[in-house]
């Protein structure tokens, strides 16, 4: 088991800068196998292993991890000088302080400094098998960008790179590998965005670059405080989680989860992740379902336990109920595709971390849910507006009204991602079903904020439908003429992507009943520390206390996304065809639609947000 | 297992319920405005004259979208009449909803996308209301199960009249009814989502918006689900203001709908909600 | 059971205005008013071509309007008849000799009643409506063709397609 899940860590690393010299013909086949044999020993792992694997490394790699901490920082610091940002120059320095302090009064402690529990091998399954469609798909796609072949080499080198240290960071327990981590995803995005290297793409990945070493600086400060508060000691998540009841103090935790909403894009640093548009569309698909993002709600989830029914768990549910909200009006605004999917990104996210911060059994199954169905529609959205953009080049959505005569099967496959994001078994649904529940049974002494948070999920809900239906409206038109749907043709890599992922939802929903019982519950458990029961009495799902009619919800839900699939070949052949109602007029005509106007609320958003997040901070310290 | 039985017939019944309270609903509108009126089983000589059409379509995902929604409106209904779990029902309504909103806009036309954007705009405008006082409704049951209203003392209109109010506000724009008709709008975008479609295929919109009368008249009819007399004096009462609302106020715009739904339903069933949370 | 009977019961009207002084389409409004109240019949003015039996035309054609003419008529679905309504649209009224004037509705599409009138009383409006219910009742499902401006609907496949009957003029 060790050796295989060690595979896992430096498999992708060994393979990436081979695939910086490799051909064309044996970068495919490289790629493919490694991520081939990731997902495959994700799945063994998940199934197989049954306790927490620990493994404690050689003394040597500490000294190798901070040198690795210093190194980067400097790295940093050359970037900053080199485009002469100050931002960048100054969160630098700050770090390199804050690290080389830490490094001379750290106590070192013979700990485990890996350790893959049940959620580490949920996530090793999100990563690599999504992570890995996505560097197949990649191939495919930056053979056509407009760079020179080195460039497009180092593209899949990242990527493969950057599946590597996902892995790493999902399975740290000791914080300052956590951070060593942490930071090198932020500089993964940073090449990744700026790989274009216009002005654009160079000034968001720097955007990108120092709001995550905010995140990095508030790391830095979880492990400065769990190492001078009396009681702590020992800086692995583990201990800390373990001795926080008894200690009570929260601060750490309020650092490390301001870290992970950061990475999570909520509402102030929502910039980062919307800059991270002008990259090439692998990279957006990359961010968005499968790493970077997901680090958030998996921190929450880590430290669920001991936030569990403070303050400072509220004051998280308050603000990302808020982003929720605010995030799916926000995208109602925009029109280019790729920004409407990062807001609804940025939403769904809320609602997890939201899910993760309430932290009760079904909460957390439900958060668990989201994460691995938001991951898989949003990168097969994702992939797809990659195919849009480089077979039919349009970007905006309301370009796109021609869509569904000329690529139906990219206009099918966009609508049942929207439907499977929009509609139960999975997306906002199963969060909004699961959260009414808990937070409905009560949430003891705020009952306001309750109410409050119930209306801001019911209301974000209905707009995020509202969205929903507003982009897959123009993709889906199609006139009389093209009665008949014919598939366009692609390349396979782009189809095989779509198969696969389309195969997986399915497969999702269809085992979703027995997944319950022994996919998600057992990873709760293990976050939560305490038993799921997912127990049957007649077609009701019983987890913990919430009852679940689930079998009549999926086989209904099922429905939607196969009625959209059957009515792309459904034939009335006995009837007559006749031209749309036009009241005999003979015009051209576009189809467009609905926008809302946000542009001045937004700063009152971004205060709210700042607000909710010194909120975070006063709360631990009280 | 006797309610079991009746519930069945009911749901079996359903469309022919609805039928009936559409044609004596022309006939009140008729008379509301000193008019003779169709005769009462007017939509089902609709229905018959209907099915005599000739077939024609615009393309068939359309009219397979069409059937679609009236076949997950009628299961919705049904889960609803069984006394299923209230989200569900207000989600496979939504569903339902969904499929008239995706035929709207799987056709190059017109008028059948804007009613279809104005569609899914009343969608938005009713639904978080319909949330609100569902989960209103599982604080005071303590579940979520539709069929635990019935076994409730007092009626549930006497615990939570606020919640009635906010649903009598939010039912024109669920029935499509004036002044909140922007969906359907006949003088202006001529029907909407529906325009496309004839003879056959018409059927199962025009049979669904019988449904849709069942499904929001039970709902109201829940208020007082422990006394019949009760509850169909509270529908019967619900019945006239709908009609008389309807006869006697102009189209707003989609805007303004949404912007009542918002500004006045929503805070009144958020209000019940605080209510029923303090008490 | 003959559901032809039932063509009867439920007409419903797309009314075109091809041309009108709006004289008679005022006299069609004032049928649906209560003091004629058409709608005890279970009369509706649809407003939309393919869900009416009745096409209630007024005005003489224009050149304009021939091919929208043209077009509804082919988007009603079968079986359908066509009324003209006031004297302008049964043979051109007035207008005939004028340069931008087809003639009576007949020119172009067949039909079926003739209303005189100008502009034509509600009574005789409603009398026309009920002398076409009877020839409704008697109607096949066959597809009538426009006199002009028609391509024949394309049978293939099992399926007619009528999309682009309102083609071009024939000479």
């Amino acid at each position: 088991m060790n050796q295989l899940v060690l595979v896992l860590f430096i498999l992708p690393l060994l393979v990436s800068p081979l695939l910086l010299v490799l051909p064309r013909k044996a970068r495919t086949f490289a790629t493919v196998t490694t991520v081939s044999i990731l997902s495959l020993i994700s799945v063994y792992l998940y199934f197989r292993a049954d306790e927490t694997i620990s493994i404690m490394l050689p003394g040597i790699v500490n000294t190798i991890i901070a040198g690795a901490d210093v190194i980067l920082l400097l790295y940093f610091g050359y970037i900053a000088i080199q485009r002469k940002s100050l931002l960048v120059g100054i969160m630098s320095v700050l770090q390199l302080g804050g690290v080389l302090f830490l490094l001379t009064k750290m106590p070192h402690h013979e700990a485990n400094q890996i350790l893959v529990d049940k959620l580490s091998l949920f996530m090793f399954l999100l990563i690599n098998i999504v992570s890995g469609v996505i560097a197949a798909f990649a191939i495919e796609y930056i053979e056509e960008e407009n760079c020179s072949e080195y460039r497009k080499r180092f593209f899949l080198s990242v990527i493969m790179w950057f599946i590597g240290v996902m892995n790493l960071i999902v399975s740290a327990d000791n914080l300052e590998y956590f951070f060593l981590f942490f930071e090198l995803t932020t500089l993964a995005s940073y090449l990744l965005i700026s790989f274009r290297k216009d002005e654009e793409s160079v000034h968001n990945a720097l955007t990108a670059l120092w709001m995550n070493q905010i995140g990095g600086i508030a790391i830095l400060g979880a492990i400065f405080m769990a190492v001078f508060t009396p009681g702590y000691g020992e800086i692995t998540f583990s201990s800390l989680i373990a001795k926080a009841p008894t200690v009570g103090v929260l601060l750490p935790f309020a650092l490390l989860a301001v870290a992970a909403l950061i990475k999570g894009a909520q509402m102030p640093f929502s910039k980062w992740l919307l800059g991270a548009m002008v990259a090439p569309t692998p990279v957006s698909a990359l961010l968005h379902s499968s790493t970077m993002v997901k680090i958030a709600p998996f921190v929450i989830l880590r430290i669920s336990p001991a936030i569990h029914n403070t303050m400072l768990a509220q004051v998280i549910i308050g603000l990302t109920a808020f982003v929720f909200l605010v995030a799916a009006i926000s995208a109602l605004a925009q029109d280019t595709f790729k920004r409407i999917l990062a807001f609804s990104t940025i939403s769904l996210l809320g609602l997890m971390c939201l899910m993760a911060a309430i932290g009760s059994e079904v909460a957390v199954v439900a958060a668990l849910l989201l994460i691995i169905f938001h991951g898989l529609s949003k990168c097969m959205l994702f992939l797809n507006a990659g195919i849009i953009e480089r077979i039919f080049h349009w970007k905006k959505a309301s370009d796109m009204d021609k869509l569904g005569e000329v690529g139906p099967f990219t206009s099918l496959i966009v609508a049942v991602g929207f439907m499977s994001l929009l509609l139960p078994p999975f997306g906002a649904f199963v969060g909004k079903w699961f959260s009414l529940e808990t937070i409905g049974a009560g949430l003891g002494n705020s009952q306001v904020a309750g109410a409050l948070v119930i209306s801001a999920i019911a209301i974000g809900g209905a707009v995020m439908s509202l969205l929903y239906f507003k982009v897959m409206g123009l993709i889906i038109a199609r006139s009389g003429e093209k009665d008949k749907v014919q598939f366009e043709s692609m390349p396979i890599l782009f189809s095989s992507s779509m198969y696969i992922l389309l195969a997986l939802i399915f497969a999702g929903i269809i085992s979703l009943p027995f997944m319950m019982g022994g996919f998600f519950a057992p990873v709760a458990s293990d976050v939560t520390g305490l038993a799921v029961n997912v127990q049957w009495s007649k077609l009701t799902m019983m987890i913990g206390e919430a009852q679940l009619p689930i079998i009549p919800l999926f086989l209904a839900f099922l429905f939607l996304p196969l009625t959209m699939i059957i009515a792309m070949f459904v034939r009335f052949k006995g009837a007559d065809r006749a031209k749309e109602y036009m009241c005999g007029e003979k015009v051209e005509y576009r189809l467009s639609s609905f926008y809302f106007n946000t542009e001045k609320v937004t700063p009152y958003f971004i205060a709210i947000g700042i607000i909710f997040f010194i909120g975070i901070v006063t709360v631990a310290i009280i | 297992m006797n309610s079991i039985i009746i519930c069945t017939i009911i749901v079996i019944l359903a469309p022919f319920i609805g039928g009936l309270v559409y044609g004596i609903e022309r006939k009140v509108k008729a008379r509301m405005q000193h008019r003779v009126g169709p005769p009462i089983l007017q939509p089902f000589y609709d229905f018959m004259k209907l099915v005599d059409k000739r077939a024609m379509i615009v393309h068939s995902a359309h009219a397979f979208l069409g059937i679609m929604h009236f076949i997950a409106l009628w299961f919705a209904v049904a889960v609803l009449i069984f006394g299923g779990d209230f989200i569900l029902v207000i989600y496979l309504h939504l569903m339902a909803t969904a499929l008239l909103i995706i035929a709207g806009y799987s056709t190059r036309s017109v008028f059948s996308h804007l009613g279809s954007n104005r569609l899914a705009i009343s969608a938005l405008a009713y639904e978080p209301v319909l949330i609100l006082i569902a989960i209103s409704v599982y604080l005071t049951t303590g579940s979520f199960e539709i069929s635990s209203i019935f076994s409730m003392s007092t009626p549930l209109i006497a615990k939570m009249p606020l919640a009635f109010v906010a649903l009598l506000l939010i039912l024109p724009i669920k029935l499509k009814k004036s002044p909140f008709d922007v969906a359907e709008a006949h003088q202006e975008i001529t029907g909407g989502a529906e325009i496309e479609y004839s003879g056959i295929f018409f059927e199962f919109l025009y049979t669904a918006k019988w449904l849709d009368y069942v499904f929001c008249y039970v709902l109201v009819y829940l208020f007082a689900a422990n006394n019949v007399w009760l509850g169909l004096g509270l529908v019967a009462a619900t019945f006239l203001y709908i009609n008389a609302l309807d006869n006697s106020t102009a189209r707003v715009d989609y805007k303004q709908m949404l912007k009542f739904s918002m500004y006045v339903a929503l805070p009144i069933a958020f209000i019940n909600l605080l209510l029923t949370i303090l008490k | 059971m003959k559901l032809s009977g039932y063509r009867k019961k439920s007409p419903w009207i797309l009314h075109y205005n091809a041309g009108s002084c709006n004289g008679c389409d005022i006299e069609i409004l004032a049928c649906l008013c209560p003091k004629y109240d058409v709608e005890r019949f279970g009369l509706i003015n649809t407003g939309n071509p393919k869900q009416s039996d009745i096409l209630l035309i007024t005005g003489p054609v224009t050149k304009r309007s021939r091919e929208r003419l043209v077009e509804i008529y082919a988007q009603m679905p079968e079986p359908k008849v066509v009324i003209a309504c006031g004297s302008c649209a049964s043979t051109g009224g007035v207008f005939r000799p004028m340069y931008n004037i087809e003639g009576g509705v007949d020119q172009v599409i067949p039909v079926d009643v003739y209303v005189p009138g100008c502009a034509c009383r509600p009574e005789q409006i409603i009398d026309g409506v009920v002398t076409a219910l009877g020839i409704l009742e008697q109607k096949t499902k066959e597809i009538e063709k426009s006199h002009i401006l028609h391509v024949a609907p394309l049978e293939e496949d099992g399926q007619v397609n009528r999309r682009h009957m309102a083609g071009t003029i024939k000479k």
